[in-house]
């Protein structure tokens, strides 16, 4: 079902809401000159929290696609603009006691995170070249102009104009495969462009041609993705940004990014094909993203093995774990889809937690160095049980949550036989385990000389570390209602 | 060779040569002022596809706004002369493969595709059927390109803000 744009306004109060929202904070900035700085937050996480509800209540029967056939309303879609908005007000919760962003006017920062993710959530539906291009490009703007935001700060700077120079290229990349694959289809919607393929039967040159498109677009989405060999703006940005930007650039514009990969290349440049997807014969994309995928999850973890700034290691882990996730992208079928999204998943709280742990040390000690986590243990056990947690999680260890992702996209790998790219994974989840531990061990094990000074947690962050240590905890008891959630919304419009 | 053909060609090696010109020059000036020469090329180009009225938004916006604040940023820079604009690390072996390999795929590309092709068309405005897709199929991305107009204006008046005015 194809809706005008009238009656896709019923179905787009989230994003509707979220527009609201960066209007009001922006007047009761310039109107509230003393209240605003409790009145911004709060009108915030309303509106966060108003959209996640309206997505909640979204009953949009079967798949159909909105405004002209501009965004595509599906499962799917749901699936990342819930996951969206709740990672949008876990960050803003955590941006609340941070003092990196203390010393800055704050205004503009919750104007900028409704923004970014009313672009994000765009991402996730977009089904026309044109939108998904202009979604793209409102998270890409908005991100570098968060990632600047401590303007007296070099290394902010610095990493502000490395991620507008990276994202440039890579996004002119985009748009050069996008205009190729105009030209040989004539159309900019999605499912008009497989129609199009399949009504020519991609022959000749084309399929060279098609395949460089499958290289430029993939510069496009592996850039906000953080893949290899379009991670290098990575650790940069993520250094020099404030660490809750960096927690949110980690798990928000990654997931967005995935989305967006998937859609266009599921509904692109593949034909659904009973349980499973089939791509266009002659242009063999997923092979690609497979050499990608070993690529990134390889080197950001042999990276990482030697980094001693917190900020640095994890923003390789998180290269890594882009790796992770592709893996369930590329097999074509439901359950390696249906392991990438449950791999999200715990994905967010993990590493959210690893980043916020870091916020909160940064709080009173300012620093990032490995070295001076030591003795943290005897310092605040609860941060240092927590920090431990969330890396046993990230490695992948049983009781948690992080455990759940690997074995659901292991045996999605598995399952389509290809038992050299699962061996591959695991050897890079031990490799990956070395620098996880080490980490514990100087918050545990290791301890200077000097007599073990409480750490001061404020009571929000409190509260907050153990409402992200919940779910990495439990998941792995009440996994069943991620295994329904997840094999429902592997629907795509125009598929499956 | 017909006229068309004559003029299609000397744009193109003017749009070309200029935007070579941009990317080696050593100095700023000259970059910004060869743009120029690049931003009307690629004007002409849109006429030659017969979009009237990107040609003249190009021309409008691309060379009457962005070049001229381009050049007042210039004017305000000291160093105008002489820039060694190249990277600490320099891999000319490496970067010419690629460039070479990047070169030869995207004309391959360019020459051997079977383009869907529409033949030709009688060159008409553009303007209604522009203002009509806007206010229909288009409505969306029209109004999200002014969300991002709104955050590129939040984040300008970010940058300029006095560091006092917390």
């Amino acid at each position: 079902m194809n809706l005008g744009n009238l009656d896709s306004l019923t179905f787009f109060y989230p994003e509707l809401i979220l527009l609201g929202g960066i209007l009001l904070v922006v007047i009761s900035d310039i109107a509230l000159k003393g209240l605003r700085n409790r009145v911004n937050p709060l009108l915030t996480l309303a509106a966060l929290l108003l959209a996640l509800f309206c997505t909640l209540q979204t009953d949009h029967g079967s798949a159909m696609t909105l405004f002209e056939g501009m965004l595509a309303l599906d499962n799917f879609a749901l699936f990342f603009k819930v996951f969206l908005l709740v990672a949008g007000i876990l960050v803003l919760l955590g941006s609340l006691h941070s003092e990196e962003l203390a010393s800055v006017h704050r205004g503009e920062f919750h104007a900028l995170l409704l923004a970014v993710t009313l672009g994000m959530l765009l991402m996730a539906n977009s089904a026309h070249l044109v939108m998904l291009y202009l979604s793209l490009e409102l998270v890409s703007l908005t991100s570098y102009i968060m990632v600047g935001y401590l303007r007296s700060d070099r290394l902010s700077n610095e990493a502000s104009m490395k991620y507008i120079l990276f994202g440039a290229v890579s996004t002119g990349a985009m748009l050069y495969g996008f205009s190729l694959l105009y030209g040989m289809t004539g159309s900019l919607d999605l499912f008009a462009i497989r129609d199009a393929l399949l009504a020519q039967e991609v022959v000749g040159f084309n399929q060279v041609t098609l395949l460089l498109v499958v290289v430029l677009t993939t510069a496009g989405f592996g850039f906000k993705t953080a893949a290899v060999p379009f991670h290098f703006w990575c650790p940069d940005v993520y250094t020099g940004a404030p660490t809750p930007v960096t927690a949110f650039l980690s798990v928000a514009p990654k997931a967005a990014g995935f989305a967006i990969l998937v859609r266009f290349f599921l509904s692109g440049l593949s034909q659904p094909a009973g349980e499973q997807w089939r791509f266009i014969s002659g242009v063999d994309w997923p092979l690609v993203l497979i050499v990608v995928s070993v690529l990134t999850m390889t080197l950001g973890n042999i990276a990482a093995l030697t980094q001693n700034n917190l900020k640095r290691m994890l923003a390789y882990s998180s290269i890594a774990h882009a790796g992770y996730i592709l893996m369930g992208a590329v097999l074509l079928t439901g359950s390696g889809l249906k392991a990438m999204l449950v791999y999200l998943f715990v994905y967010l709280f993990m590493n959210l937690g690893a980043f916020f742990v870091v916020t909160v040390i940064f709080n009173s000690e300012k620093t990032f160095e490995l070295q001076d986590y030591n003795g943290m243990f005897r310092r605040s056990p609860f941060l240092a049980i927590a920090m431990s947690i969330f890396l046993l999680s990230l490695i992948g260890i049983p009781p948690f949550a992080g455990f759940l992702g690997k074995l659901y996209i292991f045996g999605a790998v598995i399952d389509q036989g290809l038992y050299w790219f699962a061996v591959v994974g695991a050897l890079n989840a031990a490799v990956a385990a070395f620098y996880y531990m080490r980490i514990m061990k100087h918050m545990i094990l290791e301890n200077d000389d000097r007599p073990p000074t409480p750490l001061r947690i404020s009571t929000l962050n409190r509260a907050l570390l153990i409402l992200l240590l919940v779910p990495n905890i439990v998941l792995i008891v009440f996994w069943a209602p991620i295994d329904r959630w997840t094999a429902n919304s592997i629907t795509l419009f125009g598929g499956l | 060779m017909s006229v068309t053909d004559v003029v299609f060609i000397l744009t193109a090696v003017v749009t070309v040569g200029s935007a070579v010109v941009v990317v080696v020059s050593r100095s700023l000036i000259y970059s910004v002022f060869s743009l120029l020469f690049t931003f009307f090329g690629v004007a002409v180009l849109y006429v030659f596809l017969g979009a009237d009225f990107l040609a003249g938004a190009q021309v409008l916006i691309y060379v009457g706004g962005i070049l001229v604040l381009l050049l007042f940023g210039v004017m305000l820079t000291h160093r105008l002369y002489n820039l060694n604009l190249t990277t600490e690390r320099f891999q000319p072996i490496a970067g010419t493969l690629i460039a070479a390999a990047v070169f030869v795929s995207i004309s391959l590309a360019a020459f051997k595709t079977k383009w869907k092709l529409v033949g030709d068309r009688e060159l008409e405005p553009t303007t209604q059927q522009i203002g009509e897709a806007f206010l229909s199929s288009y409505l969306l991305p029209f109004e999200i390109a002014s969300v991002l107009l709104l955050v590129a204006l939040i984040g300008a008046a970010m940058l300029v803000r006095r560091r006092t005015d917390v």
